[in-house]
């Protein structure tokens, strides 16, 4: 039987959210490697893409950039363009594969992560707040990718093994009824 | 049989293109803002809302914030050691010797007090975070708009300027440091009283430029704000010299300060909130910084003007008398 829990979709986006947000704003700014932070609401962005993806995915994405805009003291907007794309992207991608991948999943995350990293910084080349190539990518981009994925793997493995078990990240989802096994019609 | 297939109408596509279309329409809106409209308040507001959250954090890490230094105090060697000895003795011999020059300084200081006009009028802040993005070099202080503050006030701390306030909420404010890479600063070196601008860069470094490679600069000089602009006053100190390099044929030398102040969560720092006319840079000095750079022009005009201008000797009089 398939259960469509919608309530029980969005009260665990909002607690992951809010984790998010208190580490987005507490933890990040303190830790750095070269001019990387970590970017917790691209994590946010993929773990409920990857998990529930569809209009809710692509919503929590453009909320989760706008917030980071809100955080940074770039234009507002820029993230929450590349987390929507980011979140559609995955949440297409998540939907295709029918075969239990988490590691595809994570390819995906990877991939994204590096588009999503370069985009923004390449972006704020393009409105004229640095000149060099080079620094875009390995003073910035570079350090925000590696930072963001390492941070990206305890959230997937706790949400892989959650009470949830929704997950395109795990192997449970998958065999109690795909990712959305969970869903009743 | 389950079906792992979403239908199309919960793909999100229809959503997708109306918050892609409304992300690009806020990005074009927000970048066309200069200091002050809906999105500046919006984020005056979140910084408002988030501030203790962000006094937490910092509170949080302060801990770690010396792990750094311990493993590289425990991986010392010898010869790092002797350096801090010798480096040590050096240091006891110059504060003797201060202490000497503070004695009679205080007894100038006194004489200078009924005339003194410097009169720094400032309000005391504490940083509570660092940046969040990867992209500026900022920090939070813990007083904004309520206290007084207002964007463009320069702060300092107990050793020098460390940035000027950028962003400002209701109860914190965001302050652009000297090594982010949109800082510029009207600075001079102490001692040659050699106008530049200090900029900062993607690695964090201080860079003087625009210093004319007539002027005289030496490692080690101390560079100070030159009060040019208005913004910062005259004379506070900002750094050292740390190297001078000039390649042939370049009008400017190319130097990098090393700053005196560093950045600590929980550090105090000064906010500036308004400058007396002593402070301000004055008529000479502005001259001064006009005929520096008149005179990197006329080193680097053609020599075929000097050739049309007349006789050498008569020209280059005339040229020389008139850019000083």
């Amino acid at each position: 039987m398939q259960v469509h829990d919608t309530n029980r979709h969005r009260r665990d986006s909002s607690l992951l959210a809010l984790a998010c947000l208190v580490l987005q704003i507490a933890l990040a700014p303190n830790l750095a490697l070269a001019n990387g932070h970590i970017n917790f609401a691209l994590v946010f962005c993929a773990v409920i893409s990857l998990t529930v993806g569809g209009s809710w995915g692509v919503l929590c994405g453009f909320v989760a950039g706008l917030v980071f805009d809100l955080c940074t003291t770039g234009p507002v907007g820029l993230m929450a363009f590349l987390l929507t794309v980011a979140s559609f992207v995955m949440g297409m991608e998540s939907r295709n594969r029918l075969q239990d991948d988490s590691s595809a999943a994570m390819i995906l995350f990877f991939i994204v992560c590096f588009g999503v990293c370069f985009a923004y910084n390449l972006a704020m080349l393009l409105v004229g707040q640095a000149s060099s190539v080079v620094d875009v990518l390995f003073l910035r981009s570079l350090p925000t990718f590696l930072l963001t994925s390492l941070t990206f793997l305890p959230f997937a493995y706790v949400r892989s093994r959650g009470s949830l078990r929704l997950l395109g990240l795990g192997a449970q989802a998958r065999r109690h009824g795909g990712r959305r096994g969970l869903r009743k019609r | 049989m389950p079906d792992l297939r979403r239908s199309d109408s919960d793909s999100g596509a229809r959503l997708f293109v109306v918050l892609l279309a409304l992300s690009l329409v806020m990005f074009t809106m927000s970048a066309r803002e200069n200091g002050s409209g809906p999105f500046t308040a919006v984020r005056g507001g979140f910084m408002t809302v988030t501030t203790p959250i962000r006094y937490v954090g910092s509170m949080l890490t302060v801990p770690f914030q010396g792990i750094g230094n311990v493993v590289g105090n425990l991986t010392a060697g010898q010869e790092t050691l002797s350096d801090l000895r010798g480096q040590n003795e050096r240091l006891q011999a110059e504060n003797a010797r201060l202490r000497e020059e503070a004695q009679a300084a205080g007894r100038l200081q006194d004489l200078l007090k009924l005339q003194s006009s410097y009169d720094l009028q400032s309000t005391a802040a504490r940083i509570i975070a660092a940046s969040t993005d990867s992209w500026s070099r900022t920090v939070v202080i813990d007083k904004g708009t309520s206290s007084g503050f207002a964007v463009g006030m320069p702060v300092t701390d107990s050793t020098g300027v460390i940035g000027q306030i950028v962003e400002c909420g209701a109860t914190s404010s965001t302050v652009r440091l000297l090594g982010d890479e949109n800082s510029s600063v009207s600075a001079m070196i102490q001692s040659s009283r050699a106008h530049g601008v200090l900029t900062g860069s993607a690695d964090g470094t201080l860079r003087l430029t625009l210093i004319s490679a007539d002027q005289s600069v030496s490692v080690g000089d101390s560079v100070v704000t030159s009060g040019l602009g208005g913004v910062y006053p005259k004379g506070l100190p900002i750094g050292r010299v740390l190297s001078v390099n000039k390649s042939e044929g370049d009008l400017y030398y190319s130097i990098v300060v090393e700053p005196l102040s560093s950045t600590e969560s929980f550090e105090e720092v000064l906010v500036i909130t308004s400058l007396t006319e002593g402070q301000k840079a004055s008529a000479d000095d502005i001259a001064a910084a006009d005929a520096q750079d008149a005179s990197v022009v006329s080193e680097a005009a053609p020599p075929a003007d000097e050739t049309d201008a007349g006789p050498k000797d008569a020209a280059g009089t005339t040229a020389a008398s008139s850019a000083t």
